[in-house]
C-alpha cells in the first residue's frame, strides 16, 4: 500500500532536486534507515556523490539523520511527511496569500523553494540584485517542478517578489507575522531529528533525571513517566518554539515580552486586506528586526491547520450561505492560534486527568476582529437586519409572499449577497459604538445559527450559558468532513444510489439486503447491483452468517457494511497514485511539445518569446503551458483531498516514520 | 356433512349481534369472542353456560362462526354470511384448507405451507385451491417477501403491509413513481416552510416576471442549458445553482430563519401535508403511515436533500422540488459530472483499469486515454 505513496514521492524528489536525490531517497525509502557508506552500496552511487545528494535532500528536510553518539554513525532515513510535503507548496502559498497578502505569499514561497532559510540571506536575497550568492541559491529548485522553471523561468518569480518586497522592514514585519501565526517556526537541532529518535532521546533525559533506578514500569511508574516525557516534549517544543526573548534581535531592537509584539497585533486587525503590511510598515517604522542567523522553514503542521480551517468554513458555507460560513471562517481563524496542532494540545493533558473536554473557545469580539468587514451579515437571516431598514420591511415582505408563490419552481439562492443591496454605509467600519454591538450581536446570529445546525458547527464555550466565547469541537466536525470528503467521492464516482446505500449503511450498521433495499426505497435487483459494485471497489463489505454447518451460500446470511476508516485509507491510497500519475503524465505532454519548448529554451530567445517566435509556435507553447498547468492544478486539487483525508484528523499514522 | 336445519332464531340473534360487534370493532371480522364476551351480549335467558353451548354448535355448525384457541382458552369469531353459505357446501378437504387459509389471515399463507399442514396430497390441493378462488372464497396475492411463492388470502381481507411491504408497494412491485413524487412532494413542502425565499433585484427588473404559471419549465430547462456550459471549476452545486442564475436580473435568495425562533416540519407534519394534500390518490393517502413518510425522509437526508434541524426537517440549501411533469434530461450532470474533489474530476477518479495502471505496465500514464480526452476537453 505505502507503495504508492513511495512512487509519488520519488516522482516529487525527482521533479525537486534531480535524479540523484531521487535515486537516494527510493533507496532509503526502500530500505529503512542506513548509514551513508550502506546507503552508497545499496544505491550503487559513489559515496561522495550519495554525500551530495544526502546534503540536499537535508537542505529540504526530506531526510532526517541522527547519530546516536558523537562518533557513532550517523543513520539517515527519509522523513514522509515532508517529502509528500512538497506537494502541498501550491496550497499553502494559496492559503498564506489569501491570509497574509500577496508579499507574504512571495515570501512563503521562496522559502519553501529553499526548504529553510536563514533570515539574514533571505534579507540579502532580496536586498541584493539577482545573481548574488544566495540568489543562485534560489534557483536549485525554483518551483516544486523544474519544468515550470525551464519556461517561465524562476528569474520571472524572483523579480516579482523583489517587486513586491520593497524594504527589509518589511521583510522583517512579514516574517514576524507569518512566525507571530505560526506558518513559519524556527529551525532548531532537533528538527532533523527522527520522531522515533526523539523520543528516545526525551525517555532517555527523562530517565536520567527523574527516575535514577531506570525502572518505568509498573502501573504508577509508567504513568508519571508517561507524564514527565510529556512534561519534557512540551518543555522543549517551547524552546524550539521562537520567542523574542531567546531569540534576541541582533539588532538592538525594543525587546517585547513574551509573544506580544505589537505591531502584529495591529497587523491582525488588517490580516485580510493585502496592503495591510505595507501601511503598518509605514506608519510604524519601528519594527524590530529578526535575529539575521535565524533559521525558519514552514511548518505544515500549521498549514494543514489553515487549510482544514478552509474547508470547515466551506462545509459550513455549503448548506448556510456565505455570509454564515464568512463568519464561522473567522472564528476558526481566531481559534487556530489556540489549537497547537491538529489534534489540539488538550489531548494529552485530557488523557491524564478524565476532566471534561475544554474546547477552545474565541470571544465575540474577536471573531468580529477577524471577519472582514464588508460582508453584509444581516441579509441572509430573516429579520435579523432588517432592524435597520424597518420602513422598507414591509414592502418586501409583500413581495416575498408573491415570489414563493410562483417561483418555488426555481433553485433559487445566490449565496454571495453582495453589499450593494443595502446602501448605508453601517457595516462599514466600527465608526461608532452603537454599530460594533449591532455588528456582534449579527456574528452572535449566525454563531447560533451554525450551532442548530445538525453537523453542530460550533458551540457556546460554556453549554447552557449565554457567555460570549464559543468553541468548535474540531475532533467531531473533522469526522464530519472526512465523512463528507468520502461521500463526494462515492457519489462523484458512482451516483446517487450508491451514496444512499454507503450513508444508510454508515447510520444504521449492519443490514442484511433486503433490509437495506427496503430502507433505501429501492428495488432490491438494483439494491444488489449497487452492492456489488461498492465491494468490489472495497467500499462495502459482507459479513457471511451461515445457518448451518455447510457453509452452503444458499444457506447463508450476508450482513452489508461500510467501514470508514478501511474506505479513507482506500482513498488516501488511491489519491496517491493519481497524483503519481498526473505528474508522471507532464514528461509525455512535454515530449509532445520537445521542439518548441527547446526553441523556446534557447539563450537567444529566452525573455524574448514575443519577438523572436512566430504565432503558431506561440500558440504552442501556450498550449503546453496550459496543459502543465492543468495537471499541476489537478494534482494541488488532490492535494486538498489527502489533507482531509490525513492530516486533519491527526490520526493518521500512516506517515509516522 | 349433512346440511343442518334452518338456523334457529336465538342463533340467528346472538350472531346478528356478534356481527355487529365484529365490524364495529376495530379488528373487523377478525375480532374473537371469549365466552365471557358472548355472555354478556345475550340475553338474560341465555347467559348461562348450559344454555350457550348448544347455541354456539349450532352456529359453528352453520359456518358461521369458527372456534379457535387463544391463550389456553376457547374463542369464537365470525364469518360473513357469505362465506358461510360456501362453506357449507365445501367438501371435508376443502373446509380444512379453507380454515388454513382463514388462520392465516391478513398475512396469507404459501400454497407449500398448505399442503405441508394439511397432509393432503398434491394434485387434490391443488384442485381444491382452484375450486375455492373460482367461489370467490378465496384470492392469490404477492407477496414481496417472496414473489415466486403463491400466497392465499380469504376474499374479502386486504393484505398485510408485511405482505404487500407497505403504501409504496404496487401488486408486490416497488412503486417508485409514487416514491419519487412523495418524496418531491415532502421537497416542496418543507422548503416552502423552512426558508424564508426572497428575490432581490438585481438590475433592470425587466425578467422579474417570468416564471409565472406556464413558463416554470421553460425557464428551468432555459437555465440547465446555461449550467451545461458554465465552468467545470465551479464544482460546489451551491456555487452552480449561482452561477446559472448570474445573468439574470433577479437574485432568488434563501434567508435562513434565525435560530431557535422557526419550528421546522417534523415527520408528522410533513405527513398531514402529503395526506391532506390531495395529490395522492386518496386510498394510498389513507393507506401512508407516518413511519412510511419517516422512510422517505431518511432517504432524502441520505440523499443530501434534506437536513435534520432540533425535532423538525430543512431541505438543504439550493435543494429545489421538480415542477409537475418536468423531465430532468441531464440527469448524467447530477451523476458526477462537474461535482467531486480533486480525485474524480481528475482521469484517475473515475478510471476502470485504476489498479492495472502502473509505471511500465500494459497502461500507464503516458499511454492513458482518458488523459488525452480530459487534456483536449478541458477548460
Amino acid at each position: 500500500m505505502a507503495q504508492n505513496l513511495v512512487e509519488l514521492c520519488t516522482i516529487l524528489i525527482e521533479n525537486h532536486l534531480g535524479d540523484l536525490a531521487a535515486q537516494i531517497f527510493t533507496t532509503l525509502a526502500e530500505h529503512g534507515r542506513l548509514s551513508a557508506p550502506t546507503l552508497a552500496a545499496h544505491a550503487n552511487i559513489p559515496l561522495v556523490r550519495t554525500y551530495t545528494g544526502l546534503a540536499t535532500l537535508l537542505e529540504e528536510q526530506l531526510v532526517l539523520h541522527h547519530a546516536a553518539e558523537e562518533d557513532a554513525p550517523t543513520y539517515y532515513s527519509v522523513s514522509w511527511r515532508n517529502a509528500y510535503n512538497l506537494v502541498r507548496h501550491i496550497n499553502v502559498v494559496s492559503l498564506v496569500t489569501e491570509r497574509h497578502g500577496e508579499a507574504a505569499g512571495q515570501v512563503v514561497k521562496n522559502i519553501l523553494q529553499l526548504g529553510h532559510a536563514r533570515v539574514g540571506d533571505l534579507t540579502d536575497a532580496y536586498n541584493l540584485a539577482p545573481g548574488s550568492k544566495r540568489d543562485s541559491g534560489v534557483e536549485t529548485g525554483a518551483n516544486h517542478v523544474p519544468e515550470a522553471v525551464m519556461v517561465n523561468g524562476a528569474a520571472k518569480s524572483q523579480a516579482t517578489s523583489n517587486q513586491r518586497v520593497t524594504s527589509a522592514s518589511e521583510l522583517h514585519s512579514i516574517l514576524r507575522t507569518l512566525l507571530r501565526f505560526g506558518i513559519l517556526v524556527k529551525v532548531g537541532t532537533r528538527t532533523l531529528m527522527p520522531i522515533a529518535d526523539l523520543q528516545e532521546q526525551l525517555q532517555e533525559a527523562v530517565i536520567v533525571d527523574q527516575f535514577p533506578d531506570r525502572k518505568v514500569t509498573g502501573p504508577k511508574k509508567a504513568k508519571e513517566f508517561a507524564l514527565a516525557v510529556n512534561d519534557l516534549k512540551r518543555k522543549w517544543r517551547r524552546d524550539d518554539a521562537f520567542s523574542d526573548n531567546s531569540d534576541a534581535s541582533s539588532r538592538g531592537a525594543i525587546k517585547r515580552p513574551g509573544e506580544h509584539f505589537n505591531p502584529n497585533k495591529r497587523l491582525k486587525l488588517n490580516g485580510n486586506k493585502p496592503n495591510g503590511h505595507m501601511v503598518n510598515v509605514d506608519c510604524e517604522p519601528s519594527v524590530s528586526k529578526l535575529p539575521l542567523d535565524l533559521i525558519v522553514r514552514v511548518d505544515f503542521t500549521r498549514c494543514s491547520l489553515g487549510l482544514r480551517s478552509q474547508r470547515l468554513q466551506k462545509l459550513a458555507k455549503r448548506p448556510l450561505g456565505s455570509a454564515t460560513g464568512a463568519v464561522y471562517g473567522a472564528l476558526l481563524q481566531a481559534l487556530e492560534d489556540k489549537v497547537y496542532s491538529v489534534r489540539g494540545e488538550s489531548d494529552e493533558s485530557a488523557k491524564d486527568d478524565d476532566a471534561e473536554k475544554v474546547l477552545p473557545s474565541a470571544d465575540l469580539s474577536q471573531i468580529a476582529e477577524m471577519l472582514d468587514p464588508t460582508i453584509d451579515l444581516g441579509s441572509s437571516i430573516r429579520g435579523v437586519g432588517t432592524s435597520k431598514r424597518l420602513p422598507n420591511g414591509t414592502g418586501t415582505d409583500g413581495k416575498r409572499k408573491h415570489v414563493i408563490d410562483n417561483e418555488f419552481a426555481e433553485i433559487g439562492i445566490k449565496p454571495e449577497i453582495s453589499g450593494s443591496e443595502d446602501d448605508e454605509p453601517t457595516t462599514n467600519g466600527f465608526s461608532s459604538y452603537r454599530n460594533h454591538a449591532k455588528r456582534v450581536k449579527m456574528i452572535e446570529a449566525h454563531l447560533v445559527l451554525l450551532q442548530e445546525h445538525s453537523k453542530e458547527f460550533c458551540k457556546r464555550a460554556r453549554a447552557g450559558s449565554t457567555s460570549t466565547e464559543w468553541g468548535v469541537d474540531f475532533e467531531t466536525l473533522t469526522d464530519g468532513l472526512i465523512q463528507a470528503e468520502l461521500d463526494t467521492t462515492i457519489a462523484a464516482r458512482f451516483g446517487s444510489t450508491h451514496l444512499r446505500v454507503v450513508r444508510l449503511l454508515r447510520e444504521r450498521g449492519k443490514l442484511e439486503e433486503k433490509q437495506v433495499a427496503s430502507f433505501a426505497m429501492t428495488r432490491i435487483k438494483d439494491i444488489r447491483a449497487v452492492l456489488t459494485e461498492l465491494q468490489s471497489e472495497s467500499l462495502a463489505e459482507a459479513q457471511e452468517l451461515p445457518k448451518d454447518n455447510q457453509r452452503q451460500p444458499s444457506r447463508t446470511t450476508y450482513l452489508w457494511y461500510f467501514d470508514p476508516q478501511r474506505a479513507q485509507s482506500l482513498i488516501l491510497q488511491q489519491t496517491y497514485k493519481a497524483m503519481a500519475r498526473t505528474l508522471q503524465r507532464i514528461p509525455f505532454e512535454r515530449e509532445r511539445f520537445r521542439t518548441i519548448i527547446e526553441k523556446a529554451e534557447r539563450t537567444d530567445i529566452k525573455g524574448q518569446e514575443q519577438e523572436k517566435l512566430e504565432t503558431h509556435e506561440r500558440q504552442l507553447l501556450r498550449e503546453w503551458r496550459e496543459i502543465e498547468e492543468r495537471l499541476l492544478t489537478q494534482v494541488s486539487r488532490m492535494d486538498e483531498v489527502v489533507v482531509i483525508l490525513r492530516d486533519c484528523s491527526g490520526r493518521d499514522v500512516s506517515l509516522a516514520t | 356433512m349433512a346440511i343442518p336445519a334452518k338456523l334457529s332464531d336465538e342463533c340467528d340473534a346472538l350472531y346478528t349481534q356478534l356481527l355487529a360487534a365484529a365490524t364495529n370493532s376495530e379488528e373487523g371480522l377478525k375480532k374473537v369472542f371469549f365466552q365471557n364476551d358472548i355472555q354478556h351480549l345475550l340475553t338474560d335467558t341465555a347467559k348461562s353456560a348450559n344454555n350457550l353451548l348448544p347455541v354456539l354448535q349450532e352456529l359453528q355448525n352453520h359456518g358461521l362462526i369458527r372456534a379457535s384457541r387463544l391463550q389456553g382458552a376457547m374463542c369464537w369469531s365470525t364469518r360473513p354470511r357469505g362465506a358461510a353459505e360456501h362453506i357449507q357446501k365445501l367438501s371435508t378437504n376443502e373446509r380444512a384448507l379453507y380454515e388454513y387459509v382463514e388462520d392465516a389471515h391478513t398475512k396469507g399463507i404459501w400454497m407449500k405451507d398448505l399442503k405441508r399442514r394439511s397432509g393432503i396430497e398434491e394434485g387434490k390441493v391443488q384442485k381444491a385451491m382452484a375450486k375455492l378462488e373460482g367461489a370467490r372464497l378465496l384470492k392469490v396475492i404477492r407477496n414481496v417477501r417472496a414473489p415466486a411463492q403463491k400466497t392465499y388470502m380469504l376474499f374479502h381481507l386486504v393484505p398485510s403491509d408485511d405482505v404487500t411491504g407497505g403504501s409504496f408497494f404496487d401488486a408486490g412491485d416497488l412503486d417508485e413513481s409514487l416514491i419519487e413524487e412523495v418524496a418531491n412532494l415532502i421537497v416542496f413542502h418543507v422548503r416552502m416552510s423552512s426558508w424564508v425565499e426572497q428575490k432581490v433585484p438585481r438590475s433592470q427588473p425587466q425578467h422579474s416576471i417570468e416564471g409565472e404559471g406556464d413558463t416554470v419549465a421553460g425557464a428551468e430547462s432555459d437555465a440547465k442549458k446555461r449550467k451545461r456550459t458554465a465552468d467545470i471549476e465551479d464544482s460546489a452545486p451551491a456555487r452552480k445553482h449561482r452561477s446559472r442564475r448570474e445573468d439574470r436580473d433577479m437574485i432568488m435568495t434563501q434567508l435562513a430563519w434565525p435560530a431557535n425562533s422557526h419550528e421546522y416540519p417534523s415527520a408528522s407534519n410533513i405527513h398531514d401535508f402529503v395526506t391532506t394534500s390531495d395529490v395522492i390518490r386518496a386510498s394510498k393517502a389513507q393507506q401512508l403511515s407516518v413511519a412510511e413518510i419517516q422512510g422517505v425522509i431518511d432517504v432524502l437526508i441520505w440523499d443530501d436533500k434534506l437536513e435534520r434541524v432540533g425535532s423538525g426537517y430543512r431541505t438543504v440549501r439550493g435543494v429545489s422540488f421538480r415542477p409537475p411533469g418536468f423531465v430532468d434530461e441531464d440527469q448524467e450532470d447530477e451523476d458526477g459530472e462537474g461535482e467531486g474533489n480533486g480525485l474524480t474530476q481528475a482521469p484517475c477518479g473515475r478510471c476502470p483499469v485504476f489498479d492495472l495502471c502502473g509505471q511500465g505496465g500494459p497502461v500507464n500514464a503516458g499511454n492513458c486515454e482518458y488523459f488525452t480526452e480530459w487534456l483536449r476537453h478541458g477548460a
